[in-house]
């Protein structure tokens, strides 16, 4: 196993990936900008690396700052957490080419996958059904009208190297053609230094599942269950939950199939996530690939018991995966709240000073909460807004939501605005409570 | 008479979008103010002639922090 692995993050992920090396007597390196540098949770790391300042540009997705507090360390593993760096190949290239373990898929297949047209096109060749649309990308506006000509309208102009909700937009008829292709354009060669684009027909009222995998270099690939992770704002999740209300064994296990072709397709070694839609039909599609860790793993964990940073600690250090399927037991119901520093209405960022917190009291079998705020900490304006991540399980899922209401009632933050209004909202809908949603709830609930 | 242009809301400065000696109507966005990833326009309450741009790209702003100063013949 690593002797010390540098988590390449902030905040409450920077915090899961420590105590999870803690468990496993790895220590820890963390590093940080001079924004965070009084940040209470640097304390939890054996040691602490400077990479510049509060810019994310200069800090967190600065290779070379971070390449070179790797060294600094001696760090023998990177943990990139979620966003940042975490999927961008260029960087993991240049850990392991300094001699340093990748804790995530290897970089090859992340250089592959980054493109999704590339994934759709493995998917259609494994019989993974996937969003009709265009499969190659393609750069020029005439090709963008021959693709309407040939799938129609309304439908999703998408940045082949998008993410994060970036890059996409909807055409809803000929007129918006230029304006929208303009503004993708100028996302993408802004945001994502690429301009390719593709286009998919639009999914009516969709869901947003997903599948949580594991697989070890051996090829043994596990699946831990789907999240339902429909409730969205601005592209953004804010509650997911396993298992989905709409999802039976009989849908599991095919997801569960097309979510190992797609694995082998792929060669994809470690944890991830496919991300599916699913039509008011009852049809699922492939949507995209998460090559990381995700926000929302502690839902899975929660669920099924299994330690899925843990996991990909021992993954990369060339362990086999101790468990095989059939020990995957999924039992109750878990559901995360994401709590974002934002306006509950209007989603507009509240950066500023927690002055009052107190967390809701539950016991650890039912409550989780991954975070790294206190009371007089600053929730900054250069970085994300989630502020904490709120996880309950219990037995059945109208269980589980009465839990997460009274945790989100008794978690209060005093200083900032945050979603938790919203999320009570959500919630306390009908609409959630009888399972009978999809994306658009959050937009329908603040009409 | 001088106007200034100050950030509403702490964060990067993401783009300053006027420069030196252009005319700005009141309503118009001068600059785009990147806070917590979501892109924030700043927008003048005058009309004038840009005098001083004292921010670029990826400066650090706080609530107040001045931007841009206008030419103004409004009185204030």
């Amino acid at each position: 196993m690593f002797k010390k692995v540098l988590i390449a993050n902030r905040g409450e992920i920077a915090r899961r990936i420590m105590r999870a090396c803690r468990q496993l007597q790895i220590k820890t390196a963390a590093i940080y900008s001079d924004a965070d540098k009084d940040a209470f949770y640097l304390q939890e790391a054996d040691e602490i690396y400077n990479i510049g300042p509060a810019n994310p540009l200069k800090s967190y997705l600065n290779n070379e700052a971070i390449i070179s507090a790797i060294k600094k360390a001696g760090a023998d593993a990177v943990h990139p957490g979620y966003g940042f760096l975490s999927e961008n190949y260029s960087f993991a290239e240049a850990v392991v080419s300094s001699g340093v373990t990748w804790i995530g898929p290897p970089p090859d297949v992340m250089k592959a996958i980054e493109s999704k047209c590339y994934c759709r096109e493995i998917a259609s060749r494994v019989n993974v059904p996937i969003i009709p649309g265009t499969k190659a990308p393609f750069g020029n506006l005439d090709d963008l009208y021959k693709a309407i000509d040939e799938f129609g309208l309304p439908a999703f102009l998408k940045l082949d190297k998008g993410g994060g909700g970036k890059g996409i937009e909807v055409i809803q008829d000929m007129a918006q053609v230029r304006e929208v292709w303009e503004r993708v354009l100028r996302v993408g060669m802004v945001a994502f230094d690429s301009t390719d684009c593709y286009l998919e027909t639009q999914v009516v009222n969709p869901r947003h599942i997903e599948i949580q995998f594991i697989s070890d270099k051996s090829g043994n690939c596990i699946c831990l269950g789907e999240r339902e992770c429909s409730p969205q704002r601005k592209h953004q999740k804010i509650i997911e939950e396993s298992p989905s209300p709409v999802v039976g064994k009989k849908e599991r296990l095919a997801l569960y199939d097309y979510t190992r072709k797609l694995v082998v397709g792929m060669g994809y070694e470690g944890a991830g996530t496919i991300e599916f839609l699913r039509s008011n039909q009852g049809e699922f599609h492939f949507m995209e690939v998460n090559a990381r860790l995700q926000v929302e793993h502690p839902v899975t964990e929660f669920l099924s018991g299994v330690d899925i940073v843990k996991s990909q600690l021992e993954i990369a250090a060339g362990e086999n995966l101790p468990l095989k399927q059939e020990d995957i037991k999924l039992d109750g119901h878990a559901i995360e709240a994401r709590v974002y520093a934002e306006d509950p209405v209007t989603f507009s960022p509240s950066p500023g000073k927690i002055t009052k917190l107190q967390f809701p009291d539950m016991d650890s079998r039912h409550l989780r909460i991954d975070h790294a705020i206190e009371e007089g900490s600053s929730v900054l304006p250069y970085y994300d807004s989630l502020i904490a991540k709120v996880i309950v399980w219990d037995t059945t899922r109208p269980k589980a939501i009465d839990r997460l209401a009274e945790a989100l009632t008794a978690f209060k933050v005093e200083g900032i605005k945050t979603t938790i209004p919203l999320n009570l909202q959500i919630l306390a809908s009908e609409e959630y409570r009888d399972g009978d949603f999809d994306t658009s709830l959050v937009e329908i609930l603040l009409k | 008479m001088e106007a200034t242009i100050s950030a509403h809301m702490p964060g990067l400065v993401a783009r300053v979008i006027v420069g030196e000696g252009d005319h700005v109507s009141k309503g118009e966005t001068v600059a785009v103010i990147n806070c917590m990833k979501t892109e924030l326009a700043v927008i003048s309450e005058h009309d004038g002639k840009v005098k001083q741009v004292l921010v670029k790209e990826w400066d650090e702003m706080d609530v107040g922090s001045p931007m841009i100063i206008l030419e103004s013949n409004e009185v204030k």
